[in-house]
C-alpha cells in the first residue's frame, strides 16, 4: 500500500466516523455560534464600533473551537484502543500525522464555511467580496498551522493523565504568533485596510509558520506518538 | 538477598560519584568576580547615558546579561532535547529539565528588571513591548513544560515528550518575537542595530564583562542543579531497591 493510499484510508476512516456521529461538527459549531452571541453582549454596547475587534473575535472563537475538536480527535482512538491497531499496521508515523492533520483541517473548514458568513452578517459592516480571496487565503494558512501544531500536541497530551487540561496549556502559548498574524490580517480584510504591503508580510509569516511546524512535526512525530 | 545487598552498595558508591559533581564552586567564584567587576565598570567606568534614559540606563548592564543567560539556558534544553531523542540517555533529560528550569527563572528575572526599567524609562510598569511580551509568552510556554512533565508518569515517555516540547518551544520563541513586531511600534530602546555598535566602547566592555559573569553563573547553576537532579534520581532508585530488599 503506497503512502498516499494509506493517507487517504486513514483520512476516510476519520471522516466516516465523524459523519456517522457528527459529535465534533455539531458541538464545535454550536460552541462557535454561542461564542459569537457572547461576544456581542460582551462588547457591543450602544454604537461601539467593533470593526477593529472583528479579526480577534473570529480567531479567538475558532482557536477555542479547534481546541475542543483536537481533544476529541485522539480521545476516541485512545479510549477504544484503535490507536494500538493503527500503530500495529505497517504505516509510516508521518503518514498518520498528515492524515490526522488533514481530517482536523477539513472539519475546521466545514465549520468555518458556515460560521464566517454568519460572523460577517453579525459583525462586519463593509462588503468585502472583492477581498474574499485574501480572506480565504488567511483562513487556509492559519487553519493549517492550527491543525498541524494542534495535532502534534494532541498526540502528546493524549498519553498524559489529564489530556484535556494539558492540551490548552501547551497549545495556546505556541500558537500566539500565528494568532497575532491571523488576527491583524483578518481585521485588515474586514476593515478594508488591504494596503498590500502589510498584508503580504502577514501572509508570508503565516506560510512560514506552517512550514516551520510541519517540518518540526515531521521530525518529532515518531517520538510523539510512541511505539 | 546478597545480590540485593551488592546492588545497594554499588548504588551507594555511584551516589558518592554524584557528590563529586557538586564541586562547582570554582565557577561561582569566577562568576562572582566577573559580575562584581561588571557592576564596578557599569557604575564608575561606563558614562551616564546621554539620551533621555540617564542614570536608569545602568540597569541595562544587569538586564541584558540576564536575558542572554535565559536564552542560553533554553538553548541548552533545546540541544539536550535533540540529544535525548537521538540517544534515549536519561542524562540528557536531566540536563534539559535543568536548562528549562533555569531558563524560566532567568526569564522571570528579565521581566522583573525589565519592568523596573520600564517604570523608570516610560513611567509604566508594563508595556506591551515586543521583547517584554516575548519573554512573558516564553515564561507561559516553558511553564507548560513542567505541567507536561507532571502529567506523564512513565519515565521514558515523560523524557521523550519533554524533549519534543523543549525543541518546539525553542523554535517558537524567535517566531513569537517576530510576530510581536506586527503590533504597534514598541517603546524598547533599540541599542544594538545592525551596522553600528550603537554604544560607546566603555559601555560595551562593561556589558561584555557582565555577560561573561552571568554566563559563568548559569554554568555553575546548571552543574549544581544537574548534580542535585542526579542525586534525586539516585535516592528514588535506592528507595526502590530498599523496598525490594525489605520484601
Amino acid at each position: 500500500m503506497s503512502a498516499a493510499a494509506q493517507f487517504s484510508a486513514i483520512l476516510r476512516k476519520d471522516l466516516t466516523r465523524e459523519l456517522r456521529t457528527r459529535e465534533v461538527l455539531v458541538s464545535v459549531f454550536l460552541f462557535v455560534m454561542l461564542s459569537l452571541v457572547i461576544f456581542h453582549y460582551a462588547f457591543a454596547s450602544e454604537g461601539n464600533d467593533l470593526t477593529f475587534f472583528t479579526g480577534g473575535m473570529l480567531w479567538v472563537t475558532f482557536l477555542f473551537g479547534a481546541l475542543l475538536g483536537l481533544n476529541r480527535s485522539f480521545a476516541q482512538e485512545k479510549d477504544e484502543g484503535c490507536l494500538d491497531g493503527l500503530l500495529l499496521c505497517p504505516v509510516d508515523r508521518v503518514t498518520i500525522f498528515l492524515a490526522k492533520t488533514a481530517a482536523n483541517l477539513l472539519l475546521l473548514l466545514a465549520i468555518q464555511v458556515v460560521a464566517v458568513p454568519v460572523f460577517t452578517l453579525f459583525f462586519v459592516e463593509r462588503s468585502y467580496l472583492g477581498d474574499l480571496p485574501l480572506l480565504v487565503l488567511v483562513v487556509l494558512l492559519a487553519d493549517l498551522g492550527i491543525c498541524a501544531l494542534g495535532t502534534l500536541l494532541a498526540t502528546i497530551s493524549m498519553n498524559s493523565r489529564a489530556r484535556d487540561l494539558l492540551l490548552p496549556v501547551l497549545f495556546l502559548p505556541l500558537i500566539v504568533p500565528l494568532l497575532i498574524a491571523a488576527t491583524s490580517a483578518t481585521t485588515a480584510v474586514f476593515a478594508g485596510d488591504t494596503g498590500l504591503g502589510d498584508l503580504t508580510v502577514r501572509l508570508v509569516f503565516l506560510a512560514a509558520f506552517d512550514a516551520v511546524f510541519l517540518v518540526a512535526a515531521y521530525g518529532t512525530y515518531d517520538f510523539a506518538i510512541g511505539e | 538477598m546478597e545480590a540485593s545487598q551488592a546492588r545497594l552498595e554499588s548504588a551507594a558508591s555511584s551516589a558518592a560519584g554524584g557528590r563529586r559533581l557538586l564541586g562547582a564552586p570554582a565557577l561561582f567564584v569566577y562568576a562572582g568576580a566577573a559580575l562584581a567587576a561588571g557592576l564596578l565598570l557599569a557604575f564608575w567606568y561606563a558614562p551616564i547615558d546621554a539620551s533621555s534614559m540617564g542614570f536608569s540606563q545602568k540597569i541595562f548592564f544587569y538586564h541584558v546579561p540576564i536575558a542572554w543567560a535565559a536564552l542560553v539556558a533554553f538553548s541548552v534544553a533545546f540541544v539536550a532535547g535533540i540529544l535525548y531523542l537521538r540517544s534515549s540517555d536519561l542524562r540528557y533529560d536531566r540536563l534539559g529539565l535543568v536548562g528549562v528550569r533555569l531558563g524560566l527563572l532567568f526569564s522571570l528575572l528579565v521581566m522583573g528588571t525589565g519592568m523596573i526599567w520600564g517604570k523608570a524609562a516610560w513611567g509604566a510598569w508594563w508595556a506591551w513591548e515586543p521583547r517584554l511580551t516575548t519573554f512573558l509568552i516564553a515564561c507561559l510556554l516553558y511553564a507548560g513544560y513542567f505541567v507536561l512533565r507532571s502529567m506523564v508518569d512513565e519515565e521514558a515517555r515523560r523524557a521523550t515528550y519533554a524533549a519534543v516540547f523543549a525543541i518546539i518551544a525553542f523554535v517558537d520563541v524567535p517566531i513569537t518575537f517576530f510576530a510581536t513586531r506586527f503590533l504597534p511600534e514598541g517603546l524598547h530602546p533599540v541599542v544594538l542595530r545592525a551596522g553600528d555598535a550603537g554604544m560607546e566602547g566603555s559601555m560595551l566592555l562593561s556589558l561584555l564583562v557582565s555577560v561573561l559573569g552571568m554566563t559563568l553563573l548559569l554554568a555553575g547553576l546548571i552543574r549544581l542543579e544537574y548534580a542535585a537532579e542526579r542525586l534525586r534520581d539516585e535516592i528514588a532508585d535506592l528507595k526502590d531497591r530498599l523496598g525490594e530488599v525489605g520484601r
